[in-house]
């Protein structure tokens, strides 16, 4: 039954006009302003140089230059530009972006070849951005017997979950979306939540070679998360918090890696597991089961679950560097920021901006900052390394390791840790 | 609403438990063929190997074609490896025709052959590398193949199909100073293929999936037919080069590489050791070659040969290839039969995947030298 | 502990690869170099001279339209076609020369062995490409013409590795 589209008129037309104007009116006093006005009740609007911040004035303050600034730093405290841009989803993106550009460039110098070079002029630096752009315009196929509500939302879940991974993640003093006093137990609970959610996509999916691709990701994920939270416990033993900030401010003198060494192999081995890349990439084989879970993912969908995959990895590089590697500790190298800048203004030729309010950041989150991008970064080229160098190992090997060498290993790296608190050692009461 | 199967039809009893899976012909795991594995969770219960996608009627074709026209379209199933495939046809029609091939056509032989040897192990471990999932291994090996393209590309005009080898000898000679050329290449070649061992065969990771997998014992070997590198990683010594030697293969330097333990492991290091053979075998070949002389026999237009059969086989990189022609005193061969080593060892894998686990049926179906094209001929 | 020294062992490779030259044509820059002007043939001696196999090259002053290259294809590609050609010449009489279809040669070169005339041979040009397929039938006067090519790149080989200098 289909309909066929009637003869153009110019009365239908602007009926129809004025059908959609009177409905959106309609809707917007019924809906809209009652909607904004619970909003504006139950938000706590910021408190600028003692004004309350309404919409009103932050517009009016937009078009000031002396004002927007400060307007810039007030927005940059709040929790939603934590979480969308500065340590949160956006600035975790973007360095997953860098690890896929960096990844493919040093594979490819690593077996001799170019990589990608024309996109962008210098070193193909633009095929990144060209591939999105590819992923956006393709269509997006589900297969016909697939459970569809399941099948769209996993990798939105895939993505929205490794952001919350993101979030616990501390970069700087005092820069973490969510500084909890628990954060260790809520990484273990969200990283529990991706078996789960491979589990789902690839059974919705209704196909074979998801199918069994997802069951490899959750033998391999579950086998592998026992050794990964028991690796960490030597850390809590000895820092007496599952604060991750907390963790981090304990290792200013000395890094966890220099007495638990063995916890530390133990979880990188284990991330790897976690993160299904390579040597550990069963879940996607493709010369056994095509992609995987992956198989029947297409255009953008494959998009978010290669994002959410990679905004993993960046996370769990992060998590390393904050147990093992000190975090953001390291000596101050970032230049003091120029007092006259704020108090006389930056003079170029005849005009001179004066710009009250800045800086931006303080010199030790730029700092930290640049030394956890620094940690992590050296942290994510051995995690890319193994790509160009092992196969792919075998299910009943993977579990093997999982559940007989690395379970052991941690234990042991537990009874390391235990031995230098008895002894007096390390610990809150440490003679260190 | 059922539907009335036609007689001699039956409906297949599905199995709750045993999942059937086709690996091929459209799947990264298999080549121009498919595998019917029947999987029982991760373990094969059983695997049919179901070849014939690339069927091209070979033999019946050379029954239309006189001797030389016959050459082109005779190294189509295997162009990386398409000296080798002409070789044994060469052997047969000079044999036919009584042809007495010069000296130096016979070295400038067995270096084409080498050095496509090589090009064709290449190409395969390439294959097997990204087979089991080690990108570094696809890429090395087709970048230095790239080493002896090259000096085939010097000495035969083409990079991939050669039609170099007719009855006679071979088209034309060496071109000048190949020889620094073609030393200077294998002998990089041969240095970048021992940096193989760190990365690919000594690495613990590939060791511990390919060994103890997929174990052909000597007795299986010999009793299924198999030949090339397949039986030689199963502990006989059986080299065709070294058994039944033609052309000069008797007078240069080389050795078999014999493996006792027969699993995917030995059957993969094998045409990787047989290469350090093939290097040394191009080096004294250009050692003892003659430095001038002519490289063919002139050949009527249209030869005819007698009433005689030949069968003459040599040592291909996938094992032995033979080449059965008989001839009815016709410009044209009135039977041409080929039995190419892929097919032969292709009947090992009922055999060998019996019982394995699916990871492992990539490491055991690709390390059986196999040639998806050259077994369908 | 054999395990964890074949780990580091395969590391220390794939860092130490990191400082070897990259070894990629990169082709529409770089065109590899080829040996000699193409592949030609001798009749006199029934050997060839070396040299790549690309598109024909005809002359026409030597060409008498015999057919044989046209013969020699037969069963192999079938891409030789005799045409008329709208010139003079006292050893061509019939005034018909080989016309080739490049969607079908498949560059085995027999037919210029087969040429007794030394008028049928190969060059180095092998970039043939066309839109259409009428675009890839060469005809006699097509043929005449010598590619003009700029191919010089060739495989260097050193201390860090070889590279297409």
């Amino acid at each position: 039954m289909s309909v066929i589209a009637p003869k153009f008129r110019l009365g239908y037309f602007i009926k129809a006009l004025l059908d959609n104007i009177f409905w959106a009116v309609v809707l917007l006093t019924l809906a809209g302003i009652p909607a904004i006005m619970i909003l504006l009740f139950y938000i706590d609007l910021p408190i600028i140089d003692g004004q309350i911040l309404t919409p009103f004035l932050a517009f009016t303050w937009m078009t000031h230059p002396e004002m927007s600034v400060p307007l810039v730093k007030a927005f940059m405290q709040t929790d939603f530009f934590r979480i969308a841009a500065f340590p949160g989803f956006g600035f975790g993106a973007l360095l997953a972006a860098g690890v896929i550009f960096v990844e493919r460039k040093m594979l490819a110098k690593l077996q001799l070849r170019v990589g990608p070079f024309y996109c962008g002029k210098v070193e193909g630096i633009l095929q990144l951005m060209s591939d999105g752009i590819k992923l956006l315009t393709k269509e997006i196929i589900i297969p016909a017997k697939a459970d569809k509500p399941i099948f769209w939302v996993a990798p939105l879940l895939f993505v929205g979950t490794a952001a919350a991974f993101v979030s616990l993640i501390p970069v700087a003093p005092k820069t973490v979306v969510a500084d909890i006093d628990v954060g260790l137990l809520a990484v273990f609970a969200i990283i529990g939540f991706f078996p789960i959610i491979t589990v789902l996509s690839s059974w919705s999916a209704n196909s074979k070679y998801p199918f069994i691709g997802g069951i490899r990701a959750l033998h391999q994920m579950i086998s592998f998360e026992i050794p990964l939270i028991l690796s960490l416990l030597g850390v809590v033993i000895l820092t007496g918090t599952l604060n991750l900030s907390e963790i981090v401010e304990s290792q200013a003198t000395y890094w966890w890696i220099a007495f638990l060494p063995v916890g530390a192999i133990v979880f990188f081995i284990a991330m790897l597991a976690e993160l299904e890349r390579i040597p550990f990439d069963l879940p996607e084989a493709e010369s056994e089961i095509v992609a995987g879970w992956l198989t029947e993912f297409s255009g953008m969908m494959y998009g978010l679950v290669q994002l959410g995959s990679y905004l993993k990895l960046y996370a769990f590089a992060g998590l390393f560097v904050v147990l093992f590697l000190g975090g953001w500790q390291g000596p101050m190298v970032w230049p003091p920021f120029p007092e006259e800048i704020v108090t006389e203004g930056i003079t170029m030729g005849p005009v001179t901006a004066q710009i009250p309010g800045l800086p931006l950041f303080s010199q030790e989150m730029l700092n930290g900052t640049l030394w956890f991008i620094l940690k992590t970064a050296a942290v994510i080229f051995f995690i890319l390394l193994p790509r160009g160098v092992f196969p792919r190992i075998r299910i009943d090997l993977l579990l093997h390791v999982g559940w007989y060498r690395l379970i052991g290993l941690s234990f042991v790296n537990i009874f390391i840790a235990l031995g230098l608190l008895y002894a007096g050692v390390l610990g809150p009461e440490g003679i260190l | 609403m059922t539907t009335q199967l036609p007689p001699g039809l039956q409906l297949e009893k599905v199995d709750e438990r045993i999942m059937t899976l086709n690996v091929g012909p459209q799947h990264p795991g298999s080549g121009h063929m498919r595998l019917i594995v029947q999987v029982d969770g991760d373990y094969i219960v059983a695997c049919d190997p179901d070849p014939g996608y690339v069927h091209r009627g070979e033999e019946k074709m050379c029954e239309y074609r006189n001797y030389i026209t016959n050459i082109p379209h005779l190294e189509r199933p295997v162009i990386h490896d398409s000296c080798n495939i002409l070789y044994p046809y060469c052997l047969a029609v000079e044999e036919i025709l009584g042809l007495e091939v010069p000296e130096r056509a016979k070295y400038v032989r067995v270096i084409a052959s080498e050095l496509n040897r090589c090009v064709y192990t290449m190409y395969w471990l390439a294959i097997y590398g990204i087979f089991l999932g080690h990108s570094t291994m696809f890429m090395w090996p087709m970048g230095d193949r790239e080493l002896l393209i090259d000096l085939l590309e010097k000495i035969t005009g083409a990079r991939v199909t050669h039609a170099y080898f007719v009855p006679g000898g071979v088209r034309n000679d060496l071109p000048a100073n190949f020889e620094d050329v073609c030393l200077r290449q294998v002998n990089y070649f041969e240095k970048r293929i021992k940096e193989y061992a760190d990365i690919f065969y000594d690495n613990p990771i590939l060791i511990s999936r390919t060994e103890n997998t997929g174990i052909l014992s000597r007795q299986d070997a010999i009793r299924l037919g198999t030949t090339g590198s397949v039986l030689r990683a199963s502990g006989v010594d059986f080299d065709i080069r070294k058994k039944e030697p033609y052309d000069v293969y008797e007078n240069l330097d080389f050795q078999t590489n014999v493996l006792q333990s027969g699993d995917s492991y030995a059957r993969s290091k094998i045409p990787w050791l047989d290469m350090f053979e093939s290097c040394r075998i191009i080096r004294d070949a250009l050692r003892k070659m003659p430095k001038s002389g002519s490289v063919r026999v002139k050949l009527k237009p249209n030869p005819k040969g007698g009433d005689v059969e030949v069968y003459r086989r040599v040592e291909s990189g996938r094992g032995a290839l033979g080449m059965h022609v008989i001839s009815k005193s016709k410009p044209e061969p009135y039977r041409v039969k080929i039995s190419v080593g892929s097919f032969r060892n292709l009947i090992c894998i009922p055999y060998l995947l019996r019982g394995e686990k699916l990871g492992n049926m990539p490491a055991v179906y690709w390390s059986l030298n196999y040639w998806p094209v050259e077994a369908d001929r | 502990m054999g395990t964890a020294s074949g780990i580091i062992k395969a590391l220390n490779s794939g860092i130490k690869h990191l400082a070897v030259k990259r070894f990629t044509l990169r082709y529409p820059e770089q065109k590899l170099k080829f040996v000699g002007d193409g592949y030609q043939y001798d009749p006199t001696t029934g050997v060839g001279i070396a040299g790549y196999k690309g598109r024909h090259i005809l002359f026409h002053d030597k060409c008498t339209g015999c057919q044989l290259c046209a013969i020699a294809c037969e069963g192999v590609a079938e891409a030789i076609a005799m045409v008329k050609v709208n010139e003079n010449w006292k050893h061509n009489k019939k005034a018909i020369m080989p016309q080739i279809d490049y969607g079908k040669c498949v560059f085995c070169g027999l037919c210029v062995d087969a040429c007794p005339f030394y008028a049928l041979y190969m060059t180095n040009d092998y970039e043939l490409s066309s839109f259409t397929k009428e675009g890839l039938i060469y005809t006699p006067s097509q043929l005449q013409v010598k590619p003009q090519v700029q191919q010089d790149a060739e495989i260097q080989i050193d201390d860090r590795g070889a590279s297409h200098g």
